[in-house]
């Protein structure tokens, strides 16, 4: 994907929105990924009319320990299926996170003192490239982003580099052995 | 260098050091379960000619809607179905299944020191038994079917030393919600728990998983405890353990693996929990908990007040109930379901109430002690087992405002139904609760006139 964008915000003023409120166990109905767009913020109280209010929103903006909970893939799915390519909060739940690199939804940690000034941003600039956030009323922040997963995000194709891994895991395995002592 | 118990496991599945504080790690088994599996096994088959990197360490449970209530969750079993036929993967399925987290453990599929990965949240339930088992994505989990690696980041690693006698009708439940509170909703991100000290040694392994099961609830990556004859003897002539000299060879190993004794570790905490008291959540994330004899805090966070419909100073135990949940991957072993069933027997209860064994293996085994009996002789529910009403997907779905006393671990918005209200507790506070339709101790009740004699 593109490093550089520039967005309009989907405020999600709370914290700990848990991917259940993102999408209930009850919508995870289908065989593959595909179809869950519509789903999304649809266990949020309030949730689908604050979608309807941000139509063109790509960037979410919300509070300490987004997505946690279920481990469900779902979630960040539904993002991208709706257009969505970064999120922004103080801190997220770990596998929400690594779900989101995955997927190429940047998220992007951002001390929890700029959250008020984001939320209230109409629309920001990232550049994933420079690890740089921007918006028109200046706000100019760095964040960090971990090498390898900055690499999945602006690249994508995680399963073909793990499948090119496979010669190499077989060899060490048969070095390794299944014998382990502690 | 002295090691923890976590870094010794880390360092025996490090196939190669990646950028950051990343690593391949060698992944011992896969779970697969029929709701986050298929998307990422439909990629292999469509991308990957199908190729599996060793079918033999997957192990596929039909358990979040089992037997299937609708076309859809139908379509997903049946999916599973098939793909586990087709490479040759053991599958438990409708009439033999259960919640993955109970049924892979209770069959043995589970070593100390082993890595274990499944696309939910609550597979650091294993780490009960000294593996590193933690939930992973779709995508994560479709990798390591294919090429038998995650990449994680390593991550810190936390002992806790828990000491002292559970006392006062303090269950391993109502220590997991304690954790939770101590540690914080969130406070351990990024962290591996190494439980230790004397009341974890004194746990069954029942009551271990039940700890574990909730080190998510903390954001932790998982919890761990050293395994120890308590661990081994559970282990020995389970289905998947080899028999005789090859199961105590195993079982040699795993003694070894504990943490050095001058092992470092980024944070070291200790609690005695001689004093604990059964305890009781209020609002909508399991953090925000309390014991069951005090109050709804005077600091209680706004938003999970009015949608708990509570205000400060609330009696916990005023709070009137309208349905009461025994089940889940934290609370529906069989030693829970015994709990349980003392508080119910001779007794009737007053609302709703849902019994879901673990598995059909603890089904079968509570029935053969009678326990169906006394649950629907006190007026509950007994179903099959199934993940069922722990988030809201059947067998209880609760309606908007409606009240639920639950023994799972997550109380969530909407978790067990749109706008339905979650009190998370132990499954004898559950049972309680049950027969006095409000938020109760076991203590609460009248004891049972005894039967007259015929
Ligand atoms: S019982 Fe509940 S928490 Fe456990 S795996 Fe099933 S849905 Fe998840």
């Amino acid at each position: 994907m593109s490093a550089r964008f520039e967005g309009a915000v989907l405020p999600v003023d709370r914290a700990n929105v848990d991917t259940d409120q993102m999408v209930p166990a009850y919508l995870m109905n289908g065989v593959d990924s595909s179809g869950v767009g519509p789903h999304l913020f649809r266990g949020m109280s309030g949730g689908p009319e604050l979608l309807a209010a941000h139509p063109d929103a790509t960037i979410v903006v919300a509070r300490e320990n987004f997505g946690c909970g279920s481990s469900r893939e779902h979630a960040v799915w539904a993002l991208v299926q709706r257009g969505f390519r970064a999120v922004i909060a103080p801190s997220f739940a770990r596998i929400f996170e690594e779900n989101a690199y995955l997927n190429g939804v940047a998220p992007i940690v951002v001390d929890a003192a700029r959250i008020d000034a984001l939320l209230e941003a109409p629309t920001l600039a990232l550049d994933l490239e420079q690890q740089r956030l921007t918006s028109a009323r200046g706000e100019d922040v760095t964040f960090a982003l971990d090498p390898l997963r900055k690499y999945f995000l602006l690249e994508g194709g995680y399963l073909e580099f793990m499948a090119a891994k496979r010669g190499p895991i077989r060899d060490w395995l048969r070095k390794v052995g299944e014998t382990t002592s502690y | 260098m002295a090691r923890t118990m976590f870094e010794k496991v880390w360092d025996a599945h490090v196939v190669e050091a990646m950028p950051g504080d990343n690593a391949l790690i060698f992944v011992d088994r896969i779970v697969a379960y029929e709701l986050t599996t298929p998307p990422g096994a439909v990629e292999i088959e469509r991308r990957f000619d199908d190729k599996l990197f060793d079918p033999s360490r997957i192990i596929a449970v039909n358990d979040h809607i089992s037997p299937a209530k609708d076309s859809e969750s139908a379509m997903q079993a049946r999916y599973l179905r098939t793909w586990a036929q087709r490479h040759g993967i053991t599958m438990y399925d409708v009439g033999n299944n259960g919640i993955c987290h109970v049924v892979v453990p209770e069959r043995g599929y589970v070593d100390p020191g082993s890595v274990v990965i499944c696309g939910d949240s609550h597979t650091c339930t294993l780490g009960a038994f000294g593996a590193f088992a933690f939930g992973v994505g779709t995508t994560s989990q479709a990798g390591a079917m294919l090429a038998g690696c995650v990449i994680l980041q390593r991550p810190k690693i936390v002992r806790i030393a828990v000491n002292g006698r559970l006392a006062h009708g303090a269950t391993a439940k109502d220590l997991a919600l304690f954790m939770v509170t101590k540690l914080g909703f969130k406070g351990a991100t990024g962290c591996v728990l190494e439980y230790c000290g004397s009341t974890i040694d004194a746990l069954s392994m029942d009551e271990r998983m039940t700890l574990c099961n909730m080190a998510v609830e903390a954001g932790a990556t998982t919890a761990m405890i050293a395994p120890d004859e308590t661990t081994i003897s559970y282990l020995r002539g389970r289905e998947a353990q080899p028999a005789g000299a090859a199961f105590e060879e195993k079982a040699a190993q795993w003694r070894g693996l504990r943490a050095d004794p001058d092992a470092r570790y980024d944070d070291d905490l200790i609690f005695d929990v001689s004093d604990l008291r059964p305890m009781v959540s209020w609002g909508t994330n399991p953090g925000e908990t309390v014991p069951l004899d005090s109050v709804v805090p005077a600091d209680a966070s706004e938003s999970s007040l009015s949608y708990m419909a509570l205000a400060p100073g609330m009696r916990l135990r005023s709070i009137p109930l309208d349905q009461a949940f025994i089940g889940s991957c934290t609370n529906a072993r069989l030693s829970d379901l015994r709990a349980a069933a003392d508080v119910l027997r001779g007794r009737r209860v007053s609302v709703p109430t849902i019994v879901t064994p673990g598995s059909q293996a603890v089904k079968r085994a509570a029935e053969r002690e009678g326990l169906h009996d006394v649950f629907q002789d006190a007026g509950a529910l007994w179903t099959h087992s199934t993940c069922g009403a722990c988030c809201g997907l059947s067998l209880g779905v609760l309606a908007p405002g409606a009240r639920c006393i639950s023994s799972s671990n997550r109380n969530f918005p909407g978790r067990m139904g749109t706008g339905g209200r979650v009190h998370l507790a132990s499954p004898v506070v559950v049972a309680a609760s049950a027969v006095l339709g409000r938020i109760a101790a076991p203590d609460e009740l009248a004891p049972v006139e005894p039967a007259v004699p015929a």
